[in-house]
């Protein structure tokens, strides 16, 4: 699970709502992927990114050389851009776990993938 | 356009016209099979449904009250409610909405007026044939008359023969033809009586025939005058000829011209010589068992050795096999025949069967669960001709000539039916004599042969375990389980989507992600439509096929499966676990959504609404989504113009008797074979809605049919197999389904669509416009943006 992914995701636990968001991170098993660098794409992610959970989770994974937030002229600046390639892109949590912060309810990551499935209890109405 | 659909005033319990209080039944708000959700039906049409409303209200109208809207014919209609006794009431708010009226009005064939009556609000009662000028028809005009639109409709539907209300040079003449034993030599001085006649062509086996006459004005007289009258046929029976003026005589050329898929037949496997020892080896005095069987055989002459066939059950008793097993004179041809490969198994049953000219046999399928797949068929003392027929209608005469062998497999065997009709004479090839193989369908090139009696010596392999064949639907050991019903809960939903859905797809995961390979090109398309650096979600991604489509985009897959996520991430690609009913992203996060192949997965219209809100939920503003779903109306049927696409509608017979007159003559109901269904567009979902008034539906408990492959969708909610080992390509409808394979058979819970089904649901949307809506390989797509 990548970074920017996990700054998409949002806890859907019922009766969460907008709450339920950032997921808290914890990380067992992390590698770094190299990703082919494109400047646009990562400029364009830019102003669609939560700052503050991408910093959050960043922390947990003792994360270096990561921008506090976007600086000016950014578009332009490689070297922020290739930081910001890096923690969205590059960094992979391979096993760990995503808690819901308002239910405290448990996600596990595995193999890189989220299990976000629900049992049919929190899911009903 | 209303907004909500109106409540249903006027949709009395009382068929007005008839004042027959049973008339009106009500069906379950849910399902009716083959037509899906209904909401009551008038028990004094033919089978005409009215529907609940909804803003695109469908319904389909056989028979318009007394031919007064002839340009409805073959359209689904917007006409609710038509009783076959003429009256008909009307809710439509806005016709152009439909797009097979659109479509007929763009393409000039019909005018805005036609459908003007349609466009009334609700409480007023529109369009009776009362208000036509032939009020005052007497009963069995009116009678006529309806059979005679009965006879156009069916023309068109199934034929391809498309009548006009004008007076032209050619007409058609329905239920005088060869298919339904009237001779060239009867007909044509009749139709001489009116003019000149250019030609008279008799398609074979067709039970209606084309006449051109020199001028209009001759062919309007014996329009005026034959229509309805009554000739007597080959056999002395009486038929009613009903005539409509075509503008050519065209029908519908048989596209199969092929054998049945595992049929074979085997020429002079036998010499004559044997051929007379066999018919004198066998001993037809009567003994008291086959006293018995006599009563249930009203054509033919029957003895069992080996085991004995029982007629109530149509089945063996394994476990009482008939002392002294197959005539000692049977082992030298059946090991000659295993020998040079024309049969695989030795038999351990036989039935002989004797037909007199004029006997027959009803169309059936021999019992999956009694025999094996290999049933072979000697035929001895005359040739005959067999007919096959497929559920989906198809027929395809076979001649089976004196001293052949038949040997039917698979397919041939399993699925389609075979049956002699009861006539005396029967129609062949005249160039090519009696040889065997399919009668051609050469008007020229065709003579009737009188036939003699014929025995029959069919050779089958008692089945010791039960049958797991490929076509579910028609076989009666897989048919024994207790099927799923429509759920009735939410609760209900969500487990029969666990059991048919989910664990399946745990299950065939791999497999099913090596047929998932090729990207749909549109897909492709609408992905690459999108800006670099789109954050775009894909719900229900199954092996990822898309994620990597374009490389600029940032996509998160997400499935239910387990295993298909798996497959996502060997693939390098960002996927997680999810329910699509509640997808883990920020609301507003996404650039854009797709939905492929998923949202017809979930077993109620609530469940399907809510998936396509969770999707816009997921868009920004301005975003887009793209959904596509399975749709009722397959490729495979895909070629028939929208006035073909089968409309039709179920007499009120379900699975039915068969009939031993299986004489094919046009007004007839229809002889329902098993696994005979109909593909049916039907009134959308929508109607299912906790909404405007509709109360929470009371479903009946109907169950859920399972597909067969290669034949029409039975209805919109069905389960469709995967066969685990061996076929590629396998559930997907139109693909053929190879040959008869063993491996665990999985049922997937699909709703397919109709036409319009999912604009209609999507429009119920909060803060959504429909960009765009089509039709692409088999799947019923839309182009949602959120506004």
């Amino acid at each position: 699970m990548k970074l920017l992914t996990h700054n998409l995701l949002s806890s859907h636990v019922r009766g969460v709502g907008p709450r339920g968001f950032p997921l808290r991170l914890q990380a067992t098993e992390v590698r770094i992927n190299p990703v082919e660098f494109n400047p646009d794409f990562v400029a364009r992610m830019i102003p669609k990114v939560e700052w503050a959970a991408l910093l959050e989770a960043a922390e947990t994974l003792h994360l270096v050389e990561v921008p506090k937030g976007p600086i000016e002229g950014y578009e332009h600046d490689e070297k922020f851009l290739r930081q910001m390639h890096h923690v969205l892109l590059e960094v992979d949590v391979l096993e760990g776990t995503l808690q819901c912060p308002e239910s405290g309810r448990l996600f596990p990551i595995s193999r890189g993938i989220p299990n976000m499935l629900l049992s049919d209890e929190e899911t009903e109405t | 356009m209303a907004a909500t659909p109106p409540s249903p005033v006027g949709l009395t319990r009382r068929c007005p016209r008839t004042e027959r209080g049973q008339g009106w039944r009500e069906r379950a708000p849910g399902m009716v099979r083959g037509h899906g959700p209904v909401g009551v039906r008038c028990g004094c049409s033919r089978g005409v449904y009215a529907a609940p409303l909804s803003p695109l209200g469908w319904g389909t109208s056989d028979c318009s009250p007394g031919g007064v809207r002839p340009a409805l014919s073959g359209l689904p209609s917007l006409v609710l409610g038509v009783s076959g006794c003429g009256f008909s009431q009307v809710y439509v708010t806005d016709v152009y909405r439909v797009p097979a009226v659109r479509q007929a009005l763009r393409s000039g064939t019909s005018s805005r007026r036609q459908f003007s009556g349609l466009a009334r609000p609700p409480n007023s009662i529109a369009m009776d044939s009362n208000s036509q000028s032939n009020y005052k028809l007497s009963k069995t005009e009116k009678k006529f008359l309806r059979k005679q639109i009965k006879a156009r409709h069916t023309l068109l539907r199934h034929e391809g023969i498309e009548t006009v209300s004008y007076a032209t040079q050619s007409l058609v003449v329905a239920n005088g033809g060869l298919g339904n034993g009237v001779s060239r030599n009867q007909l044509l001085p009749v139709l001489e009586k009116y003019g000149l006649v250019d030609a008279l062509l008799m398609p074979p086996h067709k039970p209606y025939s084309f006449v051109r006459y020199r001028t209009a004005e001759e062919a309007k007289k014996a329009y005026v005058t034959l229509n309805g009258k009554e000739i007597v046929d080959d056999l002395g029976q009486k038929i009613l000829l009903y005539l409509n003026f075509v503008e050519k005589a065209q029908w519908k050329e048989l596209g199969l011209q092929a054998l049945p898929p595992g049929l074979m037949v085997v020429e002079e496997i036998i010499s004559s010589e044997d051929e007379k020892m066999l018919l004198e080896s066998i001993n037809w005095t009567e003994d008291i068992d086959n006293q018995n069987v006599q009563k249930y055989l009203k054509h033919r002459r029957v003895k069992h050795f080996g085991y004995e066939f029982h007629y109530e059950n149509n089945n063996v008793d394994k476990d009482m096999p008939l002392p002294g097993g197959l005539p000692g004179i049977c082992d030298s041809f059946l090991e000659k025949w295993l020998k040079e490969g024309f049969i695989k198994h030795k038999p351990d049953q036989l039935t002989v069967n004797q037909y007199e000219p004029g006997h027959g046999i009803p169309a059936h399928i021999d019992t999956h669960s009694a025999f094996e797949d290999e049933i072979v068929s000697l035929s001895l003392g005359s040739e005959i001709v067999m007919d096959f027929k497929h559920p989906d209608g198809v027929t395809v005469p076979v001649m089976l000539p004196r001293r052949s062998l038949l040997v039917m497999t698979g397919e041939s065997r399993y699925l389609w039916t075979h049956g002699i009709t009861p006539r005396k004479f029967d129609t062949v090839q005249a160039s090519k004599g009696l040889q065997s193989g399919i009668i051609t369908s050469d008007v020229g090139d065709l003579t009737l042969s009188k036939r003699g009696m014929r025995t029959s010596f069919t050779f089958r392999k008692v089945r010791q375990t039960p049958c797991n064949c490929s076509y579910p639907l028609v076989c009666d050991s897989q048919m024994k389980e207790t099927p799923p019903s429509f759920p009735e809960s939410a609760r209900e939903a969500s487990q029969l989507e666990q059991d048919y859905v989910h664990r399946v797809y745990e299950e065939i995961a791999e497999h099913f992600s090596s047929t998932r390979h090729t990207p749909w090109p549109r897909v492709v398309e609408f992905l690459k439509s999108l800006p670099c650096g789109s954050l775009v979600a894909d719900v229900g991604c199954g092996n990822g096929k898309y994620l990597g489509v374009n490389k600029e985009l940032y996509m998160i897959g997400c499935d239910r499966s387990q295993k298909l996520v798996d497959i996502c991430r060997e693939r390098c690609f960002q996927a997680l676990v999810c329910d699509a009913l509640a997808v883990p992203l920020c609301s507003g996060s996404c650039d854009a959504c797709i939905s492929i192949a998923v949202i017809h997965h979930f077993s109620t219209a609530e469940r399907r609404v809510a998936a396509l809100q969770e999707l816009v939920r997921l868009l920004r503003p301005g975003g887009q989504a793209l959904v596509y779903v399975w749709a009722m109306e397959q490729e495979y049927n895909k070629k028939k113009s929208k006035y073909l696409r089968e409309n039709r509608i179920s007499q009120g017979k379900e699975e039915g008797t068969s009939s031993d007159t299986a004489m094919p003559e046009l007004l007839v109901e229809q002889v329902p074979n098993v696994g005979s269904r109909d593909s049916e567009c039907c009134v959308s979902s929508v109607t299912d809605l906790p909404e405007g008034g509709h109360k929470a539906r009371t479903v009946t408990n109907a169950k859920l049919p399972v597909h067969t492959n290669r034949t029409s969708f039975p209805s919109q909610d069905l389960l469709v197999p995967w066969h685990h080992q061996g076929n590629p390509g396998e559930g997907k409808p139109g693909h053929p389904a190879g040959a008869h394979d063993p491996g665990p058979v999985f049922h997937r819970y699909y709703h397919v669509f109709c036409e319009g089904e999912l604009e209609a649901t999507c429009q119920t949307l909060n803060s959504v416009s429909i960009l765009q809506s089509y039709y692409d390989q088999g799947n019923w797509c839309v182009i949602l943006q959120k506004v």
